[in-house]
């Protein structure tokens, strides 16, 4: 019972803090290595960020749609929460070892679409729902790409299930076997946590887009899901490309942690460093140029699964 | 005693501030934005301090009421150079720069530690329009489609795409004159269909752009072209970092901002301009706004010669032509050419302000000049921000925030940077007694 129900519950929710605590440290450090200002240190100022949070009032626009208004950061940090359920940490500590948990993932990556829009929509707000529109487009063209490239991690395996595509990688990981499949996956991670040159939906020139008129706890529960959504990206990430928990003289829960903040630091560089795309280039290069190569990288598993 | 330590604890963080401009109030972004301690936010909903730098006209207080009531409690307001609205609760009005961030840190302290309590709503809670609860379905009356609820229209009023044809809903709306996206004091309404703009109205013009004061000086006697030159540098620099901000590049919008501040001839802009290269921002970020021959003269400056026309006032000045100044165009006249632009007049005035320190070079002509606004002889350069409304139309929501970002459109004031702006008085007697 407690293995089975609380155990995975415990795992999630510790994923859930730490995780987001070290996104936000992490950006600090980033930022600030790039010349950004930080005030009361690295490690205590998230702590102090959130506090500020929650000290302020949820604010009220003009008629919003009150539920969903509330609800979106909530199923946001859900799908979040959905997302780090199936990412193996072991060969044996994984919270819900799904033997779909590729498809699963899949799902959170198209409801993450839904939510946002809802997030943008509901508030009643102009520079929100343009967000939102934003974020529509880039959603619907991220989703296909994904789709491709997590067939081509699954094709190996022989499995939809994340710990059979880590065995699949024993012997040569994915990165090298299928060498589009990460690049592209780590755009559609831009993509689905809007980060850095695809932040579309919470832009600066809509001043914070989606999350213009949220305040306080609301605000917190935003940024929180938005920390908590890389981490599970970075997850899904290491586990499709890097070969998850496999590595010599090393824990596996250590070798896993390490290729997550790999990861989540690639990310978070980018965010830093490369200005935001504008929405019509970035679906164009999307369909024009991304969504072949991933067919192309579709094709290479295929026939490598097959030799 | 849990509430206490987390409001003791909020105060180790940077203190969100939404910046309010008035006239000659935007000196304090640039001032600002490298203090360790401040977080200049763009939407005052992420606010805890509201800022008023600069004197707000009369005309702009109904737009100013409605941006102080939308922080969200607890939240304190402060006042630069600006006289505060008496029946504001404990409100405290800055003069010094310098002063600024620390009196900043302090309103948001006393704020969480309850030694200062929070402003108050100036407004009713209530719509701005009333409810028209007409039709079945309270829409506002006029069949499904028609009605106004709360004194707007509803977004169902179909409109052909101006871009493609598709019939799509439109939205129109008013924005400004405290969006940070836009000059400070411009306002326009605008109809949008999902991002993209179908039409555009500049309903109030930005406020008069002071400039440093050596180009008053130079209509009036010569003055060193060194002077003059890292003036018009810095005055660009300025601007860039504003774009880079509504970029997404913040790291690089505060290097340029580093780079304005401590600007001499020695200064160099290789490492800004590789830096902008290398991460893309003229091939990934919003173009457009591309500027025909006639809209480029009536805007003149940069942005004429970003569009090929190579008029100059410099060109004219015998110190200038010494130092063999020649004007430096490019052909595109879209936003990206307008940016580079920008980068390579402030390359060629930081080159003129070396040759001329060394010579010791001053200009020569009197009664006109070229500002980085534009040429100045018999007018000054005159606002021409109406050119927005034929411009911005076709264009998305990015592309069009990143035209108006690129264009130096406010006219010039008739005092330097620095002095009190005409009218003052009036205003600051307008902000006072019943109208609030």
């Amino acid at each position: 019972m407690f293995s089975e129900l609380f155990l995975p519950v415990l795992m999630v929710i510790f994923m859930l803090v730490v995780g987001g605590y070290a996104v936000a440290v992490l950006d600090r450090l980033v930022a600030s290595a790039l010349g950004t200002p930080q005030a009361g240190g690295i490690w205590l100022a998230p702590m102090a960020r959130g506090a500020w949070l929650l000290t302020q009032h949820a604010n009220a626009t003009e008629a919003p749609d009150w539920r969903a208004w509330r609800l979106a950061p909530a199923l946001y940090l859900a799908l979040a929460a959905g997302g780090l359920a199936v990412v193996p940490w072991s060969a044996s500590l994984v919270a819900t070892d799904l033997v779909t948990s590729v498809v699963l993932w899949g799902s959170v990556e198209a409801l993450a679409t839904v939510v946002i829009f809802l997030h943008g929509w509901s508030a009643n707000s102009l520079l929100a729902l343009i967000g939102g529109y934003r974020y529509v487009a880039l959603g619907l063209s991220y989703i296909l790409i994904s789709m491709f490239v997590l067939i081509g991690v699954a094709l190996p395996a022989e499995s939809l299930q994340f710990t059979q595509v880590v065995a699949s990688q024993e012997g040569l990981w994915n990165v090298i076997r299928q060498p589009l499949g990460l690049p592209l996956f780590l755009i559609v991670g831009l993509g689905m946590t809007f980060w850095g040159p695809l932040n579309l939906a919470d832009s600066t020139d809509l001043a914070g887009g989606t999350a213009a008129e949220i305040s306080g706890p609301p605000r917190l529960v935003w940024d929180m899901a938005r920390a908590a959504m890389l981490v599970a990206f970075s997850g899904v990430a290491a586990t499709a490309f890097l070969g998850g928990w496999l590595g010599p003289w090393l824990p596996g829960l250590l070798w896993m942690s390490l290729k997550m903040l790999a990861v989540l630091s690639v990310l978070l560089l980018l965010g830093r460093l490369l200005p935001r795309l504008a929405p019509e280039r970035c679906v164009t290069l999307m369909w024009v140029v991304l969504l072949p190569l991933s067919f192309i990288d579709l094709v290479w598993a295929g026939i490598g699964a097959l030799l | 005693m849990a509430v206490n330590w987390l409001h003791k604890f909020a105060v180790r963080g940077r203190v969100p501030v939404f910046p309010v401009l008035g006239k000659q109030g935007d000196g304090v972004l640039q001032h600002l934005a490298l203090s360790p301690r401040i977080e200049l936010v763009d939407s005052p909903r992420h606010a805890s301090v509201l800022l008023v730098a600069g004197e707000v006209p009369a005309d702009r207080f109904e737009p100013l009421r409605r941006v102080h009531d939308q922080l969200p409690y607890p939240f304190t307001t402060l006042w630069f150079r600006s006289e505060p609205w008496p029946h504001l609760e404990r409100v405290a009005r800055i003069d010094d720069l310098d002063d600024l961030p620390g009196a900043l840190v302090t309103a948001h302290r006393e704020l969480m530690e309850g030694r200062r309590g929070s402003a108050h709503r100036l407004l009713p809670d209530e719509p701005p329009n009333p409810w028209e609860g007409e039709g079945d379905f309270g829409q506002g009356g006029e069949g499904m489609m028609g009605g106004v609820p709360y004194g707007r229209p509803m977004a169902m009023n179909m409109e052909n795409d101006i871009r493609d044809g598709l019939t799509l809903d439109s939205l129109t709306f008013r924005l400004g004159p405290f969006f940070f996206a836009f000059p400070p004091g411009m306002a326009a309404e605008i109809t949008l269909q999902g991002d993209l703009v179908q039409t555009w109205q500049t309903q109030l013009t930005p406020y008069p752009q002071p400039l440093d004061e050596v180009f008053f000086d130079a209509r009036q006697r010569p003055v060193p072209i060194a002077e003059v030159e890292l003036a018009r540098a810095r005055h660009h620099l300025h601007r860039l970092f504003h774009a880079l901000h509504l970029a997404g590049l913040e790291n690089v919008s505060l290097r340029t901002l580093r780079l304005a501040h401590g600007l001499s001839a020695s200064s160099t802009l290789d490492g800004l301009r590789r830096a902008l290269s290398r991460r893309g921002f003229f091939r990934l970020t919003a173009g457009g706004g591309v500027l025909g021959p006639e809209q480029a003269r009536m805007i003149g400056g940069p942005a004429a010669r970003a569009a090929g026309l190579d008029d100059d006032l410099r060109a004219e000045d015998a110190g200038y032509r010494r130092l063999g100044f020649s004007p430096v165009c490019q052909t595109a006249g879209d936003t990206h050419a307008r940016w580079r632009q920008l980068l390579d007049e402030i390359d060629q005035s930081l080159h003129l302000a070396r040759l001329a320190e060394r010579d010791r070079v001053h200009t020569e002509r009197t009664g006109s000049v070229e500002t980085p606004r534009g040429p100045w002889s018999a007018r000054r350069p005159a606002d021409a921000s109406a050119l927005f409304d034929e411009l911005l139309p076709g264009l998305e929501w990015g592309d069009a925030l990143a035209t108006v970002a690129s264009l130096d459109v406010a006219g010039l004031a008739d005092q330097p940077v620095g002095t009190r702006p005409s009218g003052e008085s009036r205003a600051v007697r307008g902000g006072t007694g019943n109208d609030v």
